[in-house]
């Protein structure tokens, strides 16, 4: 069940380089909404711009009613979103929740959650309900540089008291070597996925959120280690709600809507 | 939440057009609400006065490349190119649906050729359909389309033909993309209509600087929304006062104002279209506008706004 609703801004706060942080209060969202599942957002103050923007909710806080989401500003819909602050006189709207989120095996023991810059956000939830679950989760981030890790210090937090068997923090690469590895978050999931075979626990599901070429890139190591692999596809969206057709993903089993039939897909469903 | 119903009123609000009985003057555009299932949350179906499917070819389309959008100023561009997955799906899934949400119910019938128009209509014949919509003005598609509805014998060839194939409510939906509107209106008429829909979107094109691209794959698009308002008041003002067939006014109806102004102009019914994107509860939010319009200016009869323009 979808629904409409009004969204007052807690909160809207600058936390790296064009990203930034948007608490929202929505507690029907907050309490229903599954990892990978997404909120279509009415801006306010840009009427011109009559279309919605679809985002990945980053965490929420069901007891508060609150939900967070990690923007980038690219255009002029974001640009706009930064000028939103408690109190407005105009909320943003919501429709949500939206589509078919992740969905780890049923007997996943051991994951590797993979986020190429803002796509960080959109694992998060999933990584949460993993470790909730027991489950031994690996995290690989990648960024232009180390301002841009926003979200890895909220992964290091939980991963530290979670028990889990490999580092007790992101692995984490960036394009200009500030921190972690230098260069792209691929060669950490080679890795990882090496480690994780030699010591006799594979890894038995793996969740890439990023730019498309990282997704497509991830999918084919994915694919070679025989791994179970989902990626979270985002295509220009109308309205959100799997009506239009504007946001379709080539798949082997034809073109489907990124909104309602993803944003989740198998990698091995997409047409690369 | 539950799904949104238009508010009681006194004013009566049932129109015909042109056989098709509406139990108010607001439908869906085709092609911006699919067969209704995706909006059920939002709004109750059967509460409009009727629901107009996306377009249905025969055999099923697969569409255009993405990227198929743009926004632009006030509106937006599309170039889906008709995806859809036949007539036999529609008929198997869709339709069933609309009859048991009791919603009155208009196909838009696509084709690639004259004859796919004719064995759509005979393939929806024994299926529970109250009128259909020729769509004779997609300007996405190659073949069929706006090419059809751009050229007077074309457009008379099309409708007598689907005229011939059915005794239902026969809407034929027009495209802006003219020199003159009238002339494709009064061939329709002429042909068969019973009622003719328009406008259709305007043919337009957006470019990315950066990338000196096209930002639709295909180049060009249909433009729609808000924007398109104005250009789709005047066309309808034009034909009503051409033809005497009712006219389904359309083109950036986002409101109860807009949709009283396509009335005014000489529309019996409105289609909401892009704007079930801004807001999935448009229709019968346009629904309530009108109510609150006629109540305040003392129309006891939605029908007495058909084409009460001063001028």
């Amino acid at each position: 069940m979808m629904v409409d609703i009004t969204a007052p801004v807690l909160d809207n706060h600058q936390v790296g380089p064009r990203l930034h942080l948007m608490t929202l209060s929505a507690p029907e969202i907050a309490s229903s909404i599954k990892p990978g599942q997404f909120v279509h957002m009415q801006i306010p103050g840009m009427e011109g711009h009559i279309l919605r923007r679809p985002f990945s909710v980053y965490a929420t806080y069901v007891s508060e009613g609150t939900v967070e989401i990690l923007y980038q500003v690219v255009g002029f819909g974001s640009e706009r979103m930064t000028k939103l602050a408690p109190g407005d006189e105009v909320a943003p709207k919501l429709i949500g929740p939206v589509g078919h989120g992740w969905a780890a095996p049923e007997k996943c023991e051991r994951a590797l959650l993979v986020g190429g810059g803002v796509g960080a956000a959109p694992l998060y939830l999933l990584f949460e309900q993993l470790v909730a679950a027991g489950v031994d989760v690996t995290v690989v981030l990648g960024a232009q540089t180390e301002a841009a890790l926003v979200c890895r210090e909220r992964y290091a937090r939980v991963l530290s008291t979670a028990g889990c068997c490999a580092e007790n923090a992101p692995l984490c690469a960036t394009d200009d070597g500030t921190f972690g590895r230098a260069g792209f978050c691929t060669s950490l999931v080679d890795d990882a996925v090496s480690e994780a075979n030699a010591s006799g626990k594979p890894f038995d599901y793996l969740a890439v959120c990023g730019p498309e070429p990282l997704m497509k890139i991830v999918s084919g190591q994915a694919a070679q280690a025989n791994i179970p692999c989902q990626v979270s596809m985002e295509k220009r969206m109308a309205c959100g709600v799997g009506a239009c057709l504007s946001c379709v993903v080539e798949t082997v089993h034809g073109k489907k809507r990124s909104c309602v039939d993803g944003p989740v897909f198998d990698a091995q469903e997409v047409a690369w | 939440m539950a799904a949104k119903t238009p508010r009681e009123t006194s004013v009566n609000l049932v129109v015909n057009l042109g056989g098709l009985t509406m139990k108010n003057p607001v439908t869906t555009a085709s092609g911006t609400f699919a067969a209704g299932m995706e909006y059920s949350d939002f709004v109750d179906v059967s509460a409009l006065g009727a629901v107009t499917t996306k377009g249905v070819s025969l055999n099923g389309w697969e569409g255009n490349a993405s990227p198929r959008i743009a926004e632009v100023p006030s509106g937006m561009l599309n170039s889906i190119g008709l995806q859809n997955p036949g007539v036999v799906h529609l008929k198997s899934e869709e339709l069933p649906w609309l009859r048991e949400q009791g919603a009155a119910t208009i196909v838009n019938v696509s084709g690639h050729s004259f004859d796919e128009y004719v064995q759509v209509i005979e393939a929806l014949e024994d299926a529970p359909v109250d009128a259909y919509e020729v769509n004779i003005s997609c300007p996405n598609v190659d073949a069929g389309g706006m090419t059809l509805g751009t050229h007077v014998p074309s457009v008379e060839k099309v409708v007598s033909l689907c005229r011939e194939a059915t005794s239902r409510p026969l809407i034929v939906k027009l495209t802006p993309n003219v020199t003159d509107i009238t002339e494709i209106a009064r061939a329709a008429e002429a042909s068969g209509a019973d009622a003719i829909s328009l406008i259709n979107t305007l043919l337009g094109m957006a470019i990315d600087v950066k990338r000196r691209r096209p930002v639709l794959a295909r180049v060009v698009g249909g433009f729609s929304g808000p924007a398109v308002k104005p250009v789709a008041l005047r066309m309808v003002w034009q034909c009503s006062k051409t033809v005497s067939v009712p006219i389904l006014g359309m083109g950036g109806v986002t409101t109860g104002t807009d949709a009283v102004e396509f009335m005014l102009a000489g529309a019996t019914a409105v289609a909401v279209g892009t704007a079930n994107f801004m807001n999935p509860q448009a229709t019968v939010d346009v629904i309530d506008g009108i109510i609150d319009y006629c109540e305040e200016q003392g129309v006891n009869d939605v029908n007495d706004l058909i084409g009460a323009l001063e001028c």
